[in-house]
């Protein structure tokens, strides 16, 4: 093939992708923004303030709230100028990325993968109750209620996106985290994490009320609950982090779930260990 | 002989690959998801592919005497089409790669990325920096047809603003500065000698004589009118009539191989009518003046003083052989023996032929044979091996039409002769 073909043929490849991108994209649905909005996280000044570290750092940008504790060492300029911004309102730094240079569109499609909330004023009030109710319905432990309206909406177990944007991209190692409640730390998880995929999932501590769930025999009454939690660690491995999810549809994850719902320890402890071994970073490089 | 690497090459090759070492630290590996390595995969080819642009732009310079680093201006034209080429397909990776990366985010992102709002003013330099490659390089890679010469080169001055455009891009979104100063100055600078410096520093010459050499062939004698140029045999310039009486081409500037020898007080061009300009050229008249800029090439440039020499010429392609034969007849030239073959239609056709033999009987170093095609055919090994029996040890030049050429190449690898001993300089396309 001769070098004005290749030329040619390589002109209207680029012409006829793009164009294909650009289509697609003014044909899919287009009401995902304001569907974003309904799914965040409400986010007071307060506890924003408290994330003003490397070791934790939100930022609020045009209302939303940004974890992008993960993406510190990437930034391409010195720390000191990002960390600067942590725990703030940074809208304008954001915008004047130098002044009058905005970040690009690109930064801003990275951006919106560590989102975790929108920033709502000092009375707490989220904007839209509704959308507030619906995420807290899904995090809080307590939440058994949910199974009416599961099928009206997209469950949060399986909202990929919503995962992600929780999640941002967390590094590879090997993660600890543990979940307290009344004084006594209940689930103490260990996992690694390889390019998003969980493997060697562990409990290093599982108890309730005194009772160390690990060390009960097989008689045991609450034997099977020690199995299910093994489930549990079994049904993760070799799933992408954001299976994490499912643990607050444990059934996803392990069978026989009559005994397992009646019993004092609960998907969602488990679930919150993992998030607070995400907070914490990387326990040990891989 | 070895021909790699030219020193021009090396440079070109050090300068192209400037911008991406300096800018290489910071952009990560080729590894990690997709979004990370298409990332990496768009700006390296981003990076290279402006290099590549502004390097084009920096070799048409065709400053005289700079394209022999680079074997010769021919080859050099090669270069600059070559690297074209390579920076309009890297310059659309680019693109596709930097819109691909940002699907994994979101379909909106790619698309905002490629197309965001005006405000991000700099991906949009980039988009105008590839519409004008598009404007220039669809002529020239024969996109919707061939437009006319002067058009086409008219349309390539569109370059100047790709580069301009693609420039400003890079210096809004680089991280590095200063490689993109170096390589935009080369390229800007090389086009503002092109159009600016150069047509100024062009040797005035007048025409003594045209000399009819067959039908539709002429040498015309200039007379320099200031100090003229310096050439070696085999040599070629530009040459701009400006006879005001011209049906064609006047002003245009068009190559052609000299056929004088170096030491002579007048530069001789033959000239073959084959196209507007050249066919104008027949008759123009005498005493009116030519701009000539020059000289360029190296067509005798790789000498090889211990290896005799084997000279193949064909039609109007026999000038530079005239040149190096007359230089031979002053004495000067190379110092083993060559063996001059003239392939010819017929003797009619065999202009200067007259001029060869003349050389050839006053001088012992130089052997003159001729070779008529409607009497013998193509030109045979047999026939060679005839008249120079060690032609293939011979140091060995082509000038021909190109299916000559092409016959010719056959036939001496046939013979085992190798590609790096056989030296041709075409510039059809100049």
């Amino acid at each position: 093939m001769s070098m004005n073909k290749i030329a040619y043929s390589m002109f209207i490849a680029f012409v006829a992708s793009l164009g294909t991108l650009v289509s697609i994209q003014a044909l899919s649905s287009s009401e995902r923004d304001a569907a974003d909005d309904d799914a965040l996280d409400p986010i007071t000044p307060e506890a924003l303030a408290e994330h003003d570290g490397a070791e934790s750092c939100w930022k609020a940008i045009d209302g939303r709230v940004y974890d992008i504790t993960d993406y510190l060492p990437h930034h391409p300029t010195p720390e000191a100028v990002i960390l600067e911004w942590c725990g703030k309102e940074a809208s304008e730094a954001w915008h004047n990325k130098r002044p009058g240079v905005p970040h690009s569109p690109r930064a801003e499609g990275m951006l919106e993968s560590y989102l975790i909330g929108r920033l709502v004023d000092e009375a707490g009030e989220p904007v839209e109750p509704e959308a507030a109710a619906r995420i807290d319905e899904s995090t809080d432990e307590a939440g058994n209620g949910e199974a009416a309206d599961a099928t009206a909406r997209l469950s949060p177990a399986e909202d990929e996106r919503l995962h992600r944007a929780l999640l941002g991209l967390p590094l590879d190692g090997r993660y600890r985290g543990v979940f307290g409640d009344g004084g006594e730390m209940q689930v103490n998880v260990q996992f690694d994490l390889r390019d998003g995929v969980l493997s060697n999932v562990s409990y290093r501590h599982l108890a309730y009320r005194g009772v160390d769930y690990r060390a009960l025999d097989e008689e045991d009454d609450l034997y099977p609950v020690w199995v299910q939690h093994q489930r549990l660690a079994e049904g993760l491995e070799g799933q992408p982090l954001t299976a994490i999810f499912a643990l607050h549809e444990p059934e996803r994850l392990a069978e026989d779930i009559d005994g397992y719902s009646g019993a004092t320890l609960r998907g969602n402890k488990v679930h919150s260990a993992f998030r607070d071994a995400l907070n914490r970073g990387v326990y040990s490089w891989p | 002989m070895r021909r790699w690497p030219r020193p021009g090459d090396t440079a070109l090759v050090v300068l192209l690959l400037l911008p991406l070492a300096v800018a290489l630290p910071r952009l990560g590996g080729l590894a990690g998801p997709p979004e990370l390595w298409l990332t990496w995969v768009g700006r390296v080819t981003g990076i290279l592919g402006l290099a590549l642009m502004l390097l084009a732009g920096a070799v048409s310079c065709r400053v005289p005497g700079l394209d022999r680093p680079f074997g010769g201006l021919a080859r050099l034209w090669r270069l600059h089409h070559g690297l074209g080429f390579a920076a309009f397909i890297l310059v659309m990776l680019h693109a596709l790669a930097l819109g691909l990366a940002a699907v994994p985010a979101s379909l909106d992102a790619a698309v905002a990325t490629l197309f965001p709002p005006l405000s991000h003013g700099a991906v949009w330099l980039g988009w105008l920096a590839w519409a004008a490659l598009v404007v220039f390089l669809a002529p020239t890679f024969d996109f919707f047809g061939q437009p006319h010469y002067q058009r086409w080169k008219r349309l390539h001055l569109v370059s100047a603003a790709a580069l301009l455009l693609g420039l400003w891009h890079a210096l809004l979104l680089a991280g590095e500065a200063w490689p993109w100063w170096l390589l935009g100055l080369a390229g800007l600078g090389a086009i503002a000698w092109r159009k600016g410096v150069a047509p100024r520093r062009r040797h005035a010459y007048r025409i003594e004589a045209v000399e009819p050499l067959a039908r539709g062939v002429v040498e015309l004698v200039l007379r320099p009118e200031g100090s003229g140029i310096r050439h070696e045999a085999g040599q070629f310039v530009y040459l701009s009539p400006l006879d005001e009486s011209l049906a064609n081409g006047r002003g245009e500037e068009h190559p052609y191989t000299i056929a004088s020898a170096p030491s002579d007080g007048r530069l001789r061009i033959g000239i073959k009518d084959l196209g507007d300009a050249s066919h104008a050229l027949q008759t123009v008249a005498p005493e009116s003046r030519v701009l000539i800029e020059g000289p360029h090439g190296e067509f005798f440039g790789r000498r090889f003083p211990e290896r005799d020499m084997l000279w193949l010429g064909g039609g109007i392609g026999i000038t530079p052989f005239v040149g190096g034969a007359r230089d031979l007849a002053t004495g000067a030239g190379p110092g083993g023996h060559v063996h001059l073959f003239y392939l010819a239609h017929d003797e009619s056709r065999a202009y200067y032929g007259q001029d060869l033999e003349a050389i050839a009987e006053r001088h012992a170093g130089f052997t003159f044979t001729t070779h008529f095609y409607r009497d013998l055919g193509p030109l045979t090994e047999t026939f060679l091996r005839e008249h120079c029996p060690d032609f293939t040890e011979r140091e060995i030049y082509l000038c021909g039409p190109p299916a000559m050429n092409a016959h010719l190449q056959r036939l001496l690898a046939g013979q085992g002769v190798p590609a790096s001993r056989i030296h041709s300089e075409v510039f059809d396309f100049l």
